[in-house]
């Protein structure tokens, strides 16, 4: 073999070891062969990536649209490069999350399909992000869950056991128990003597529950009962009846009572026995001297007086006669 | 004590080596035939049984992964698990070992010789370094070729696992699956790795061999010697090595 051939060999397996070299590392900084320069980035900010590293799949709605091309610690967050497709488009109002997709620390990011009619996110713009909880907080929150579990049950546990200074409730019932097992004793005695007399009929309460004829008795008293109530009800309904008619100012009630004319004269009549009785009262008028004045009842006993014997006097004279008398003796 | 003060020159004499021949880097484009035909014997005549190792290596790997992982379904993860294995460790450690068996052992054999033979004190009385044509030349072949054996391990042996992970009826994983998966956990780093621990190996496996091959004194029992010495040195370097050099690229 002569030394041009020789060097050809040698130049075309370093040219091979060079471009396996690059294909190695297009399949795996993602994106597939060639095509790291083409589509768009755009910048994802979470407060933790978690397990999300560079080359791990960018998926809308499930279907494979970019790689994570870099993370980065910006500040007090954590950003992510996304470099999309050059097909995809994303809505400006697109959420994207970390999502995980295996136990074992696999994650990808996922963004939902936001609206129809949002313009799309630009190259290099930042995309919406929420934060999904991961295994580990699940975790975390399982374990307080646990934690406050356990509390509640020892709680729950101290009040019926006691905690050693208080007793508890099994305690208390017992002391309970222990403590008036005799009356206990005696109630139950009592209430299976009760229940006993109950079952032979004996009492009331024994009859009502075994005799029938009460039962029937019971039955027809609460039918009178129920018709005195329909009864009642229909008096009832009479009685509104009547007060309908009394506040519309019907019947002589509704006139009294609702009638402006009556109510006037009324008040004008009960002014002028005011009026009447005042004067009474004074003695003034042939009425209230009737009353007041203690002469003329003398005079008119002593004309009765003199009436009677002037009657005695005439015997026989007429009635006519005797009236004119009195009628002298009066005025 | 004696044998720690032949390891102490053994050291020592190589690290002489290595500086002696990078004072003479300037003549390398002057040698340019011996580079490439060293460049064809340790690259090129090496590729086919580079090949074969790993396409089995990968298969076995894929295999036992898949053996010991059936049991608590975690297969589609065999892909990975070939993957990072390959590019990580095997595929660089073994491009070294065979690079020491049968590069190495033919590089000191013929050192060796040429020093028994007294070409090297030929050479040296023309006034012509040993280092600069025998030396620099088949280190600068191996800093070239040994990154190209070690993607072309990488990649036959991530096929030979793809190709098992198909085939053997209790995985029967899809080359897709595992290739999704194998993508999924690596980056191009890992690769990057393999490939500088390739180059430390090769380079320590090939300045070794050519310092015992250099120092070797006597007759053609010695020869013999130098190059087992010469095997089994290197194979300890690279292990050792193996160690550090990871160590300091994680």
């Amino acid at each position: 073999m002569n030394n041009a051939q020789q060097t050809i060999r040698v130049g075309l397996f370093f040219l091979l070891g060079l471009a396996l070299t690059w294909v190695t590392y297009e399949a795996l900084s993602g994106g597939g062969f060639f095509s790291k320069n083409k589509g768009y980035s755009i910048v994802a900010g979470f407060e933790s990536l978690k397990e999300l590293k560079e080359g791990d799949e960018v998926r809308m709605a499930g279907v494979k649209i970019g790689v994570v091309e870099k993370t980065r610690l910006a500040g007090r967050r954590a950003e992510a490069i996304l470099r999309i497709g050059k097909d995809f488009s994303i809505p400006r109002d697109a959420t994207a999350s970390i999502i995980m997709a295996g136990i074992i620390g696999t994650n990808y990011v996922g963004i939902d399909l936001g609206s129809a009619d949002a313009p799309p996110l630009a190259p290099g713009a930042e995309i919406r992000t929420k934060v999904t909880p991961d295994i580990n907080a699940i975790m975390t929150e399982l374990g307080n869950l646990g934690q406050r579990l356990e509390g509640a049950l020892g709680a729950f546990g101290n009040s019926m056991n006691g905690d050693g200074k208080n007793p508890g409730l099994f305690q208390k019932l017992d002391r309970l128990v222990t403590e008036n097992s005799t009356k206990v004793d005696t109630t139950l005695s009592n209430l299976q003597d009760i229940t006993t007399k109950l079952n032979r009929g004996e009492g009331t309460l024994g009859k009502l529950i075994n005799d029938p004829a009460l039962h029937d008795e019971l039955v027809a008293t609460v039918g009178e009962i129920r018709s005195a109530a329909t009864e009642a009800k229909s008096f009832v309904a009479d009685a509104q009846g009547i007060l309908a008619q009394v506040k519309s100012g019907k019947g002589p009630l509704g006139t009294l009572v609702y009638d402006e004319t009556t109510a006037s004269d009324l008040r004008a009549t009960v002014t002028n026995l005011r009026q009447v009785s005042d004067k009474l009262a004074k003695g003034e008028g042939t009425l209230g001297k009737l009353i007041n004045d203690d002469g003329l009842f003398n005079t008119a006993q002593s004309t009765l007086r003199k009436a009677d014997r002037a009657l005695d006097g005439l015997g026989d004279s007429g009635p006519l006669t005797a009236v004119g008398i009195v009628a002298n003796s009066l005025f | 004590m004696k044998q720690i003060l032949s390891v102490l020159e053994g050291v020592g004499s190589t690290w002489l080596l290595l500086l002696r021949a990078a004072s003479y880097v300037g003549t390398l484009p002057r040698q340019r035939t011996r580079f490439f035909e060293q460049c064809y014997l340790i690259g090129y005549t090496t590729l086919p049984i580079v090949a074969i190792l790993s396409f089995f290596i990968g298969s076995v790997l894929a295999l036992q992964a898949g053996y010991s992982m059936q049991n608590f379904g975690a297969k589609q993860f065999i892909g990975s698990l070939v993957g990072l294995s390959m590019a990580r460790e095997l595929g660089p450690v073994m491009v070294a070992i065979l690079l020491a068996g049968r590069v190495g052992s033919a590089i000191t054999a013929e050192l060796a010789s040429m020093k028994v033979y007294q070409e090297v004190d030929a050479l040296v009385t023309m006034n012509i370094p040993p280092a600069r044509i025998l030396v620099l030349p088949r280190l600068a072949a191996v800093l070239a070729m040994v990154p190209v054996l070690a993607i072309i391990a990488d990649l036959v042996g991530w096929f030979g696992g793809a190709i098992v992970a198909k085939y053997v009826a209790f995985i029967s994983i899809e080359p897709e699956a595992y290739f999704t998966a194998l993508r999924r956990f690596m980056k191009f780093k890992d690769v990057m790795n393999g490939l500088i621990k390739a180059e430390c190996f090769g380079f320590v496996v090939t300045l070794v061999c050519c310092n015992i091959g250099l120092n070797t004194r006597g007759g053609p029992r010695e020869i013999g010697a130098a190059v087992t010495r010469a095997v089994v040195v290197s194979l300890i370097l690279i292990l050792v090595l193996d160690y550090f050099v990871t160590k300091v690229l994680m």
